[in-house]
């Protein structure tokens, strides 16, 4: 159990080392340096020559790559991912309270979409084949095929623009506590939700499908055990312990929704700060938020790998 | 063959799919030739009602929104569909190449695929579009490797299994090469799952590029694309509603038709699509 647990705790830092390495090459080593991709070609040429090699100087550009490439590496241990370019913000000061209201939506999220997500999944298992499960399985490709900001769009016509009960965009500000936030987004936490639904709904009827199709649910209902008990007590375990990886990966798919999410009502969070990234070639932020999110889904699987180990004796051999 | 197709009108769902996917094509396809107006021109006064002359009104800066609108998919369907054959094709081969081979080359692949997966697809993208730049060749090749990863872990799955096979062991015995073996052998037993996978990852390609076009790091205006003209509708979404509601329903409606199709046709070729394991 022991060294099964060490295994995954190194293969977790392994894979956090890589995808720096690749967040790194991927932004700043192909066509020139982090200058060129910040500054359009003609503010270049604007700026002397001795000039932009003092800049250079300043932002350690003229160092070669591989060393660069070990400060960066250097920095994001210390939690340190540099200042922008342009205005010389520490990237952390940037992107501290937007983390924190990125977190926070995908929170209350997820303590929707569970319940509600093992509600409909189990009822689809249960009743497969039937009007309910039909619904819902259709239902989720629905779900799934819209993409958020079609559904965030549509709510806010229909709950915003045609029946005004609620604000279209949010106007909490940055660093307000985190109830005032929640409570002014309430269709962003919607939006997000019903894709997700559909994505862990689905995913859990699978688990539970197959697990009542298997043999010791049989002889337990042979020996005249309550089906609720059967379901709840012996499938359930079953079916969650195979869907917790491609939970924890669904993670990645819940960030990429949140961001989408984010600009259509305006909420303050990482997703806000990566467009104005991306379209200012800040190339610092761009990193730290995709190190961020990566670090975020690593934790996760791993968290998902730890309870499986402990869920499931037969993984620990390995 | 004749069996697959009555299966296939027992479906009703499946079959709604495929006309949808169907017309959607069509239109893309002929577009340029019924487009009423010059979706690129100015013609009228920006934001006028539905009349005769424009039949969905004009857009925010006066150009005729129902030629728009017809051509508003074009792009992001050739891009998904480009990123979908990328991926379906490298990952279907890697997958297998990874599966035959086994050692230090599965294990290099395997952790570039659990690595992939950790980044949401949308700061990859971000990523790339911030290191070189933004346009619609660096947007595909990004995609096409996103999605890649998936196809890459399906047909390993697969390939393992048919490595066990009689006729990939005689191939070996007649002394045939690993990559003989890979393109004759196997690859032609995994061409039903690498169609599916191709259908599964362009409709998620699709979602990627409006999603990416709607944040303004897609398609470039004034091309016309429906992600981008949802954008723009949003600043008179209380006036001219319909500017976001028919780009709001061709995406859906493509995207919905695809996923129908793919996981019916995907039931009847007894592959197990209820993965939707593709994320957005």
């Amino acid at each position: 159990m022991l060294i099964a647990a060490l295994r995954r705790v190194l293969l977790s830092c392994i894979t956090l080392v890589m995808l720096t390495v690749f967040i790194f090459i991927a932004t700043e080593i192909m066509p020139g340096d982090a200058l060129d991709v910040s500054l359009s070609a003609d503010e270049i040429a604007m700026i002397p020559p001795e000039r932009l090699a003092k800049m250079k100087q300043d932002l350690g550009l003229d160092r070669p790559a591989p060393e660069r490439l070990l400060s960066f590496l250097g920095g994001v241990l210390t939690l340190d991912f540099g200042k922008t370019l342009i205005s010389k913000t520490p990237v952390t000061a940037i992107i501290g309270y937007p983390l924190r209201n990125s977190l926070i939506l995908a929170g209350a999220v997820l303590l929707l979409a569970i319940p509600l997500a093992l509600t409909i999944g189990i009822a689809a298992a249960v009743w497969q084949g039937r009007a309910i499960d039909n619904i819902a399985s259709t239902g989720a490709i629905i779900g799934y095929s819209i993409p958020e900001f079609v559904i965030g769009t549509v709510l806010v016509m229909i709950f915003a623009v045609a029946w005004p009960v609620f604000p279209a965009t949010i106007t909490a500000s940055t660093n307000d506590a985190a109830l005032t936030l929640l409570a002014a987004s309430p269709l962003a936490v919607v939006t997000v939700l019903i894709g997700s639904i559909a994505y862990l709904a689905r995913l859990l009827r699978t688990g539970m499908v197959d697990a009542l199709a298997k043999d010791f649910v049989e002889r337990l209902r042979l020996t005249g055990i309550p089906e609720w008990r059967i379901v709840f007590l012996h499938a359930l375990p079953a079916a969650i312990v195979p869907s917790l990886t491609a939970m924890a990966l669904y993670a990645a798919a819940l960030v990429s929704g949140i961001v989408v999410v984010e600009l259509v009502f305006a909420y303050p969070g990482l997703g806000q700060e990566l467009v104005r990234g991306v379209t200012r070639r800040e190339v610092h932020v761009v990193q730290a938020i995709a190190l961020c999110s990566a670090a975020l889904v690593v934790a996760l699987n791993f968290l998902a790998d730890m309870a499986i180990l402990a869920l499931d004796p037969r993984t620990r051999r390995a | 063959m004749t069996l697959f197709f009555r299966r296939l009108v027992r479906r009703p769902l499946t079959l709604f799919g495929l006309v949808l996917v169907g017309l959607h094509l069509l239109v893309a396809l002929v577009a340029p030739w019924i487009t009423p107006y010059d979706p690129l021109k100015l013609l009228d006064a920006p934001l006028e009602p539905p009349t005769e002359a424009y039949w969905l009104g004009t857009d925010e800066l006066g150009r005729d929104f129902f030629s728009r609108l017809l051509l508003g998919g074009q792009i992001s369907i050739i891009a998904a569909a480009c990123a979908g054959l990328i991926a379906a094709i490298g990952g279907g081969l890697l997958g297998l190449a990874s599966a035959y081979h086994r050692g230090l080359f599965d294990d290099v692949v395997s952790r570039l695929v659990e690595m992939k997966l950790s980044i949401p697809s949308i700061l990859l993208v971000s990523l790339f579009v911030t290191g070189f730049g933004q346009s619609l060749a660096v947007l595909v090749l990004t995609m096409g490797l996103i999605y890649m990863m998936g196809v890459i872990r399906t047909s390993r799955a697969m390939g393992l299994v048919i490595l066990e096979q009689g006729y990939v062991k005689a191939a070996q015995l007649r002394g045939e090469s690993s990559f003989a073996i890979i393109l004759r052998e196997m690859l032609p037993n995994i061409l039903d799952l690498l169609t599916v996978e191709f259908a599964l990852r362009t409709s998620s390609a699709l979602l990627l590029v409006s999603a990416l076009s709607f944040l303004g790091l897609g398609v470039s205006p004034p091309t016309p694309d429906w992600g981008l003209m949802i954008q723009s509708g949003l600043q008179s979404i209380r006036s001219e509603p319909w500017l976001v509601l028919a780009p709001s329903l061709c995406i859906s409606s493509l995207v919905i038709g695809i996923n129908f199709a793919t996981e019916g046709v995907a039931g009847l070729l007894g592959l197990e699509a209820a993965r939707g394991a593709t994320g957005k």
